[in-house]
């Protein structure tokens, strides 16, 4: 049981990275030029208007002080008032937190779908056809741009053939299933090619491994040896390599939100960055950041229970 | 295979299902595609278009634009009083209910009209401090004194942002109001807001005008992706949608199903200069650079032929409008001579982009061209909204290009922000002349429409005589709406027509045409 002893310790790690996560979010999001209050007020920017509403949002008071006030929130459950919306920021991150995870799930449940089978397919036929066949579906899955991948999957689907929603994100379980299946499957293309390589490489190497040959020297059939034991033993980069992508990809689903309307955190981060809504940025950058580490502190337990070598 | 996968979905996706089957119910909704979601539904504590559409859909105001956009009419108040110094403004109410039955009286008339003065969360404060008492003197009786006359202050209260609001339902909670109002004196009342997606908003039975709302609801739905949300028309899966790309105009307008609307809207993209910096302090620099700009050639390029140019700050169309305004020719060469004359033959500025706006671009990289044939050498400095709005505060830019819509009917709000000489320093120019100052500030006082229209018009001529602010680039037709399989107009423009869906528009509505 000692190998999973890093469960109790490795989140105390994660505090010293939240904390700086939030100092860094806190003074970079100051740092871009443009101005909350201004903004908000437009052409009504008065300066007795934009004194009123830097008081109230304490835009006022000098940076380290509006640091404390924010770490005090924090305490509190709290993540401040957004300045556009004028609620407090937790409740809003929590309406557009499920869109977005929905969109990361499925995309990953697709990705691996899509990257197992044809990976398998490339490694068990090594330098032949269907190898360099997927090698080159592969290239262009990478050279597509999401967003326009996005608009010719739904130019395709819900315009030509009227299948699927054009965009947007429903109400019913069903709804939002239907909604998702388009912006999923234009991340998974992108994601899988990246998953095909990693996982075709381990896959060749193993095929070649001591335990494949003992496994065949045993005279088990060769797809039993590939699924059995060639599978297992290649998962380890890839997993690492997921969740790193998983977390580029919590944070990269602001291109796809936009494209296909879906109402997530992606989206919300955008127009807090354009409105300079700090107490947002900060907000959607702390759900960010911590769902990132947890995604990685998943992929390492799952490294250890997959590989018993494995030792953290 | 494509059968069986065709089947599967539709059996399983509602959507796909209301696509094909379920036109008869759902014919009364009608959904309208646009950028950005809504933000509140407390209409002080927002200044965006956005939420000002939807506010007018949910709250009716004490006095509305009509909808040939250019005369007031009685919304709440049935009529109205005015004392011979102006000061005094008496309202009768009308017989009329919020969405949950009560009464609409006269202090809820007045607690709206205060509030908007006096909340610390009220964007618009500074428009309402003319007005000093607001108090129901009966029910039906709202009585309002002013601190000083004022010819627009019956436009600005046909504003969405000064709607008749609940007082009970207000103080009952202002937060969760601004969620989800409990009380709406409009045509609809919001039914679900799902934040980021949309706003589902059902017809308000005790709506005083109700038998003239033929929808059942209407669904306000954010799709930030231009070309997305011309997808959804083009599929059928929005009835309408606003903000068509220019672009797409042509190609859109080539599919039979849709029916692109062009409006006169109140927009105007105006070249802003700022007077404060070197040779642009010269008048004479200024008229050179507006003969150095091709501006018929920038509007068809970037508006595809749908924009016109404009001559005057107000804009065509709107109350006051001198259609007879001057325009600077197109004249590269008498420009350079000007510039020469002027001292300025090697004139270097520094112009402020919108970055990521395809319009501001455009027209960036062709003022540029058009400029470098006049000697004169542009830098372009491109910089996100937020940003360059922030630069021309502080006055760190030479030329910049922003547009503005008008809010309320009288010219007065445009005029007191690009010439009235108060804190925006005239749209941030800089710009001074004391003679036009005065104008303004005597024009807001007139309350005879004929004596105060020959003094927009002599505020137009001046203006175009000294200031290039009243050289807007182009008054593009803004509002293109592509129709899906209904026939409706909403205007969004909040400047004019707030109250169209409300009546004439949603009377045109028709079943779907497929």
């Amino acid at each position: 049981m000692h190998r999973y002893r890093f469960v109790l310790t490795r989140p105390l790690q994660f505090l010293p990275v939240i904390f700086g996560i939030s100092v860094i979010t806190f003074i970079l999001v100051r740092l871009i030029p443009g101005d909350p209050a201004r903004n908000i007020l437009g052409t009504r920017a008065t300066p007795t208007a934009i004194a009123n509403i830097r008081a109230q949002y304490g835009l006022d008071l000098p940076i380290w002080q509006q640091y404390l006030y924010f770490l005090k929130n924090l305490g509190n459950g709290e993540m401040g008032k957004s300045i556009l919306y004028k609620i407090d920021v937790l409740q809003l991150v929590v309406t557009r937190i499920e869109p977005t995870l929905a969109l990361v799930l499925s995309s990953v449940i697709l990705s691996v779908l899509i990257a197992v089978p044809m990976a398998a397919l490339a490694a068990r036929n090594a330098g032949r056809g269907p190898d360099h066949a997927v090698r080159i579906a592969s290239t262009f899955g990478i050279g597509f741009p999401p967003f326009w991948l996005g608009l010719m999957l739904m130019i395709l689907f819900s315009v030509k053939l009227d299948l699927l929603p054009v965009s947007g994100y429903g109400a019913t379980f069903g709804d939002k299933l239907a909604h998702l299946i388009l912006p999923s499957l234009t991340v998974a293309l992108s994601l899988s090619t990246v998953l095909i390589r990693s996982l075709r490489a381990a896959m060749i190497e193993a095929l070649k491994s001591d335990v494949a040959t003992a496994a065949r020297a045993r005279g088990m059939p060769e797809s039993i040896v590939f699924w059995r034991h060639v599978v297992p033993n290649s998962l380890v980069p890839t997993i690492n390599l997921l969740a790193v992508n998983i977390g580029w990809l919590i944070g990269g689903t602001v291109v796809v939100e936009s494209v296909f309307a879906l109402p997530g955190m992606g989206q919300l981060l955008v127009r807090a960055i354009f409105s300079r809504d700090y107490m947002v940025v900060q907000g959607v950058a702390m759900v960010f950041a911590c769902a990132t580490v947890l995604v990685n502190f998943m992929a390492d337990i799952v490294t250890v229970a997959v590989d018993p070598r494995v030792k953290l | 295979m494509t059968n069986r996968w065709k089947n599967i979905s539709r059996a399983a996706f509602a959507a796909a299902l209301m696509l094909s089957a379920s036109y008869a119910e759902a014919a009364g909704i009608l959904t309208i595609g646009r950028r950005e979601d809504s933000t509140t539904f407390d209409p002080i504590k927002s200044a965006q278009n956005v939420d000002n559409w939807v506010f007018s859909n949910v709250f009716d105001v004490l006095v509305r634009v009509d909808k040939t956009g250019t005369k007031l009419e009685p919304g709440l108040a049935e009529s109205w009083t005015i004392s011979p110094d102006g000061l005094t403004y008496t309202f009768k109410m009308r017989d009329a209910k919020f969405s949950d039955g009560s009464p609409i009286t006269a202090e809820d008339a007045a607690f709206s009209l205060l509030r908007i003065r006096d909340s610390k969360e009220s964007l618009w404060s500074d428009s309402y401090k003319i007005v000093d008492t607001a108090v129901a003197t009966d029910p039906k009786t709202l009585t309002v004194k002013l601190t000083s006359a004022s010819a627009p202050f019956l436009s600005q209260l046909a504003l969405p942002n000064v709607s008749v609001l609940s007082k009970k339902a207000v103080e009952a909670g202002e937060e969760a109001f601004a969620e989800l109002p409990t009380a709406s004196s409009g045509a609809f009342t919001v039914k679900e807001w799902r934040r980021g997606d949309r706003v589902i908003l059902e017809k308000n039975p005790n709506f005083w005008q109700a038998d003239r709302v033929k929808l059942d609801g209407v669904e306000w739905i954010s799709v930030p992706d231009d070309n997305t949300r011309m997808l959804n028309v083009q599929a059928g899966q929005l009835d309408t949608a606003i903000f068509v790309p220019f672009s797409r105009v042509a190609e859109l307008k080539k599919d039979p199903n849709l029916v692109i609307h062009t409006d006169v809207s109140t927009r105007e993209d105006h070249l802003l200069i700022n007077h404060e910096h070197g040779a642009l302090a010269k008048k004479e620099v200024r008229q050179a650079l507006d003969m150095a700009i091709d501006k018929k050639s920038i509007v068809d390029t970037v508006t595809f032929g749908i924009g016109t140019v404009a001559n005057s700050y107000i804009p065509k169309g709107s109350l006051y409008h001198y259609d007879a305004n001057y325009q600077y020719p197109y004249d590269p060469a008498k420009a350079k001579a000007m510039l020469a004359a002027a001292g300025a033959s090697d004139l270097k500025l520094n112009y402020v982009v919108n970055a990521g706006n395809e319009v501001d671009e455009q027209i960036a990289v062709l003022l540029q061209q058009q400029l470098g044939k006049a000697g004169v050498t542009v830098n372009l400095q491109k910089v996100d909204p937020s940003q360059s709005w922030n630069m021309l505060i502080d006055g760190d830019y030479d030329i910049s290009v922003m547009y503005w819509t008008n809010d309320i009917l009288d010219p007065d709000q445009k005029t007191t922000f690009v010439l009235g000489h108060d804190s925006n320093m005239n749209y941030m120019t800089r710009y001074k002349n004391d003679k036009v100052k005065d104008l303004v500030a005597a024009a807001r006082l007139e309350l005879d429409p004929t004596k105060r229209e020959a003094m927009y018009v002599d505020i137009q001529k001046l203006a175009k005589d000294d200031d290039p602010l009243d050289r807007p680039l182009l008054q593009p037709l803004y509002q293109r709406l592509p129709q899906g399989h209904r026939e409706f107009l909403p205007e969004p423009a909040r400047p004019l027509l707030p109250r169209r869906y409300g009546q004439e528009l949603i009377g045109s509505f028709a079943p779907p045409l497929s």
